[in-house]
């Protein structure tokens, strides 16, 4: 897998300085591209630089964040656009996620846990490349995709690397590294990115109770599922339930 | 007329009594105020004494009629001048516009109280009464019509300037000093003219310097500052803490990072406390942000949760947990060196309620302190409203969740048979919509 690039958009220096230096790019196979510190700046180091993916501040001089992405959308439909805002206000989410961002997250930023951040998005550029392959070419499946679709299949169960292996008769170590030369992320992150959007989708459109919830993503303790989703959500699930609930409702 | 005049110093007694032991603010303008009852009650008892001496002509040594004059005439003269100096001075702090009429003021003053003093009193006999008049008692009219002229003009002059409380105020006062000077002109046996400054210095008194009033007026700017101080803008704040945060990382210090990052995150969730009301995943979230902290600082202290994750939506009063816990902690905990355990639970305990528990494995209560407590938290409608001491906390939150819930709602204390204490918060468990 080629190396992602990356724009980093942000006013302020130290915040750059600390994505820059704080989080380890070259172990999630991405790099830094370029920095801008204000919107005009911003929109012209995308045309230029065409990243694939952009860490975006909202609140930017010149022009907003949230402006460079409606601009920039309409040329380059495929970039990747994290927002990185300090306003924990729920209308600018609203805004950012009707111009289809890959991922919201709140300053401060935890750096060490960006990570789960570039995974969700490398899982999003996996399942994109897998529907427009499915479209074009029926013939013959790959490996990777009929293990990812045994996954989505068996989300509510116990499965780990050997247990893949034995069904389909490949080496636990291969199977892992095909993780990583396909996807971008190891088989556990993998795994708990689908667990997490099947038991968001089950905040969303059901009633189903946390605990229910969390059964049918694979946590037999909720707990557990409470913790690890508000890690890589940074809200609990009865939260995120009310909150997107809200925003429809406005 | 003479038991009218005695009633009014009565009445303006009263009111400055209440004024002074008030002790207001000391600004020009109350200070004019102070100056002004004074000398309206000084005038008032030379008022009264001339309504005597001018009616018993026959009895009174002219001298002794002639001196009361004087002094009753000139404290008149004086009282007006106020009234000018304290409607010029209001309009003043009102519209911003200096004061140029006080020189010409002052010197009118002036001039009025020598012709007061020197020109020849002369006395009206009638059927109905006696009363001064000729050159001495037209002073006084003049000097009247001079000052309700200026204080008319001024008020007018800035009519669109002045709170509309006190420009009504004044004018109201005004147009009942300007009938009643009418009045006394016309029928000169009278005798109205201490009931319209009385009248005047009331209505000063009931609108502008009613201690009450003022007393609102402080409390108000207090809280004004109160607020503004709580909201040097939290922005500001946690920007600067993330900053700081982010270099100590750049340095390698991952500690100090992760410690000014809890640190960010309570500042961050507890800028939220003008609200009454927050979910209970939110009051958890300050919550774990604060024990973290704690647990930094005390690496022998440990925290359980243990909620039911379907009452995280629940609407519960906001800040309640924090000085429980705290309660616990620094009560519990500290002489156990800060070893130990804190669990907090919440369960759904019927169809609509939830209790929430905060276990502590401390030194629990000391003899008679149970029943203090319990006393305290049973009769928390009776303790005053504290603002320090121990256990202002656990009061505060008593009192907020009986008025926010209601009184069947409540906390209290029990005592573990393994030691420690648990506090008990019974709350509504039903998800009211927003």
């Amino acid at each position: 897998m080629r190396k992602l690039s990356v724009l980093l958009v942000d006013d302020e220096i130290m915040i750059r300085e600390g994505f820059k230096r704080l989080f380890d790019w070259e172990v999630h196979d991405c790099e830094v591209a370029g920095e801008a510190a204000d919107g005009m700046e911003a929109l012209a180091l995308i045309d230029t630089l065409q990243p694939d993916i952009v860490i975006m501040d909202i609140n930017i001089p010149i022009m907003n964040g949230l402006q460079v992405i409606k601009l920039s959308r309409m040329k380059h439909p495929d970039i990747a656009f994290v927002i990185v805002s300090g306003y924990d206000d729920f209308s600018y989410c609203r805004e950012a996620l009707r111009l289809q961002i890959t991922d919201y997250i709140l300053k401060p930023v935890n750096y060490e846990e960006f990570g789960s951040c570039i995974d969700n998005l490398k899982i999003a550029l996996f399942e994109k490349r897998v529907s427009t392959a499915a479209a074009t070419e029926k013939h013959e499946e790959r490996t990777i995709t009929g293990i990812t679709r045994y996954l989505q299949e068996h989300l509510s169960e116990e499965i780990s690397l050997s247990v893949l292996a034995e069904e389909f008769h490949l080496n636990p170590q291969y199977i892992s590294q095909l993780f990583k030369s396909e996807i971008g992320v190891g088989f556990l992150a993998y795994f708990t990115n689908i667990r997490m959007e099947k038991a968001k989708k089950l905040l969303l459109t059901t009633s189903l109770s946390i605990t229910e919830v969390a059964n049918q993503a694979g946590y037999g303790d909720y707990r557990v599922f409470t913790k690890v989703f508000k890690k890589l959500e940074g809200i609990t699930p009865s939260q995120y339930r009310r909150d997107f609930l809200d925003a429809k409702s406005v | 007329m003479l038991r009218m005049e005695i009633a009014l110093f009565f009445v303006l007694a009263f009111v400055a009594y209440v004024f002074f032991s008030a002790g207001g603010k000391n600004t020009l303008l109350h200070r004019t105020f102070s100056a002004l009852l004074i000398t309206m009650l000084v005038h008032l008892v030379f008022d009264a004494a001339t309504i005597y001496s001018v009616n018993h002509l026959d009895t009174v040594p002219v001298f002794i009629n002639d001196a009361l004059h004087r002094l009753f005439i000139g404290t008149m003269v004086l009282v007006v001048y106020l009234f000018y100096q304290y409607i010029a001075i209001l309009v003043e702090e009102e519209s911003g516009k200096p004061r140029n009429l006080d020189t010409f003021a002052k010197v009118f003053l002036a001039a009025a109280e020598f012709g007061v003093l020197v020109l020849p009193v002369h006395y009206a006999v009638t059927r109905d009464g006696n009363y001064s008049d000729g050159i001495h008692a037209s002073v006084c009219y003049i000097t009247m019509a001079f000052y309700l002229f200026f204080c008319v003009w001024l008020l007018l002059h800035s009519w669109k300037l002045i709170d509309p409380k006190k420009k009504f105020a004044i004018g109201a006062a005004l147009v009942i000093e300007v009938i009643v000077s009418l009045l006394q002109a016309i029928n000169p046996t009278w005798l109205i003219s201490g009931m319209g400054l009385t009248l005047m210095t009331m209505s000063f008194y009931l609108t502008l310097e009613n201690p009450d009033i003022l007393r609102a007026e402080l409390t108000e700017q207090k809280m004004s500052m109160l607020y503004l101080k709580s909201q040097v803008n939290p922005h500001f704040l946690y920007n600067t803490l993330d900053t700081i945060r982010i270099q100590a990382q750049l340095n390698g210090d991952k500690k100090v990072a992760d410690l000014l990052m809890q640190l960010v995150d309570f500042f961050r969730l507890s800028v939220k406390v003008d609200q009454p009301m927050v979910t209970l995943d939110d009051e958890m979230a300050l919550l774990e942000a604060y024990m973290l902290l704690m647990c930094y600082r005390y690496p022998e202290l440990h925290c359980e949760y243990d909620i039911d994750p379907d009452l995280g939506g629940v609407q519960v009063p906001n800040f309640i947990l924090q000085p429980i816990v705290e309660n616990s902690v620094l009560h519990g905990m500290k002489n156990k060196g800060y070893r130990g355990e804190i669990r907090i639970a919440a369960r759904k305990t019927a169809e609509d309620r939830m209790e929430i528990l905060v276990c502590d494995t401390g030194s629990g209560f000391s003899g008679e302190k149970k029943s203090v407590i319990d006393q305290m938290l049973q009769s928390y409608a009776k303790q005053p409203a504290k603002l320090e001491g121990n256990s202002i906390g656990i009061l505060n939150v008593q009192k907020r969740i009986k008025l926010l819930c209601g009184r069947e709602y409540g906390l209290w204390y029990t005592e573990n048979p393994t030691g420690g204490v648990t506090a008990h918060i019974l709350l509504p468990g039903k998800e009211t919509g927003k």
